[in-house]
């Protein structure tokens, strides 16, 4: 008899799910809706997350062991934004990442070596 | 018998020595409009289009390195960026500054080929690159615009240093879309390097300059891996095949027979 309960509540609860997920639509999780107007700002996310470690390899030279590994570690997370682009900015955006993250590599090394 | 094996042995020796002598060619020193030119196959005739010829001499006058190699994204190795004519469509590579839109010199950059079906009109545009074999109207002619500028002895016989300090050339370091904004570079110091042959003049190594055309990233770790000086050693040998200072100055920069633009240091008795 419980069980027979619980059977059908749960059948109920299935279905309103589904007749929410209908207008709303159902997304992976951590994904931006498809919809133009809302995958617009994800887009410029990770440009504008691009634009600000990148903009700053004119100073390399001048951060911190710390600061360096931190840029080094923000284009690693970058790295497989970049790799779900469609093919031109993914070949694009990948070779400038490339550069950008061994400048930072570079001169990290360069720095502990004179410690050394 | 021995005397036709002797016979046939001797010939084959002499046929070989004459083909192997002429596979041996001295490389054509390119013309000084020629200089830098760069001819990419990677699709184009599979397309049915000629290939493209880049003519580094004027692309170089209107942006310094760094736009192009770094912000654009071309390759440093001539044919290894692999640009499709959709990456162009988009808006990328070529199409970064080739896209009918741009503005340079009061006049529309023309636009580069896209895979839509040609009219006679694109066809005559998609020419102007894909021009090999071809004798395509240009609207720059080298003789007219290197008539004015300061003469070098090599390469292109240009001065581009000097061209620049003296203003009649402003290659511009920032795109809008592509570059990032940054402050200036603090300026690098300049540094001598020693060669290995003894009586060589030092190479004075202007650092300041070449940061300033290409930022740090495009030469640093990929071109120049060494981290302290001293640590990484050059020969010429590897530099006339491309690398370390011969990624620019076999192809495109002062060419390494000019050998006193680097070896510049007098000898001290």
């Amino acid at each position: 008899m419980t069980t027979g309960i619980t059977c059908k509540r749960m059948i109920v609860a299935g279905l309103l799910c589904t007749g929410l997920a209908v207008p709303v639509g159902v997304y992976a999780i951590g994904e931006p809706p498809p919809s133009a107007s809302q995958s617009a700002p994800a887009r410029e996310t990770w440009q504008k997350e691009f634009d600000s470690v990148c903009s700053r390899s004119q100073d390399a030279m001048s951060f911190s062991e710390e600061e360096l590994a931190t840029l080094i570690k923000r284009c690693d997370v970058l790295l497989p934004q970049i790799e779900k682009l469609d093919e031109t900015r993914k070949k694009v955006y990948m070779g400038r990442l490339r550069m950008c993250r061994g400048l930072y590599a570079y001169v990290l090394e360069s720095k502990r070596n004179e410690k050394k | 018998m021995n005397r036709r094996l002797f016979i046939a042995l001797a010939l084959i020796l002499v046929f070989c020595g004459q083909s192997l002598s002429q596979t041996g060619t001295k490389k054509k020193r390119p013309l000084p409009y020629e200089f830098g030119r760069v001819v990419l196959n990677n699709y184009s005739e599979k397309a049915d289009l000629s290939p493209v010829v880049f003519e580094h001499w004027i692309h170089r006058s209107k942006f310094t390195c760094r736009v192009c190699h770094v912000d654009i994204g071309f390759a440093m190795k001539a044919g290894a960026t692999g640009i499709h004519a959709v990456d162009n469509e988009r808006g990328y590579y070529c199409g970064s500054c080739h896209n009918g839109k741009m503005i340079v010199d009061g006049k529309a950059v023309f636009a580069a080929c896209s895979n839509k079906k040609l009219t006679y009109e694109d066809q005559r545009r998609c020419d102007r690159c894909h021009s090999i074999g071809k004798k395509v109207p240009s609207d720059f002619d080298f003789f007219t615009f290197s008539q004015p500028l300061p003469k070098e002895r090599f390469g292109n016989g240009i001065d581009w240093e000097k061209a620049e300090e003296m203003g009649l050339i402003k290659p511009a370091s920032f795109l809008d879309g592509f570059t990032i904004p940054k402050h200036s570079l603090a300026a690098q110091k300049d540094f001598d390097l020693n060669p290995k042959v003894e009586g060589m003049p030092d190479i004075i190594f202007s650092h300041k300059k070449h940061t300033v055309w290409n930022g740090c990233e495009l030469c640093h770790p990929e071109i120049f891996m060494g981290v302290k000086k001293g640590n990484s050693h050059y020969n010429m040998v590897d530099i006339s095949e491309g690398k370390s200072c011969g990624a620019c100055h076999v192809t495109v920069a002062f060419p390494l027979m000019d050998c006193q633009r680097c070896h510049s240091k007098p000898v001290q008795p």
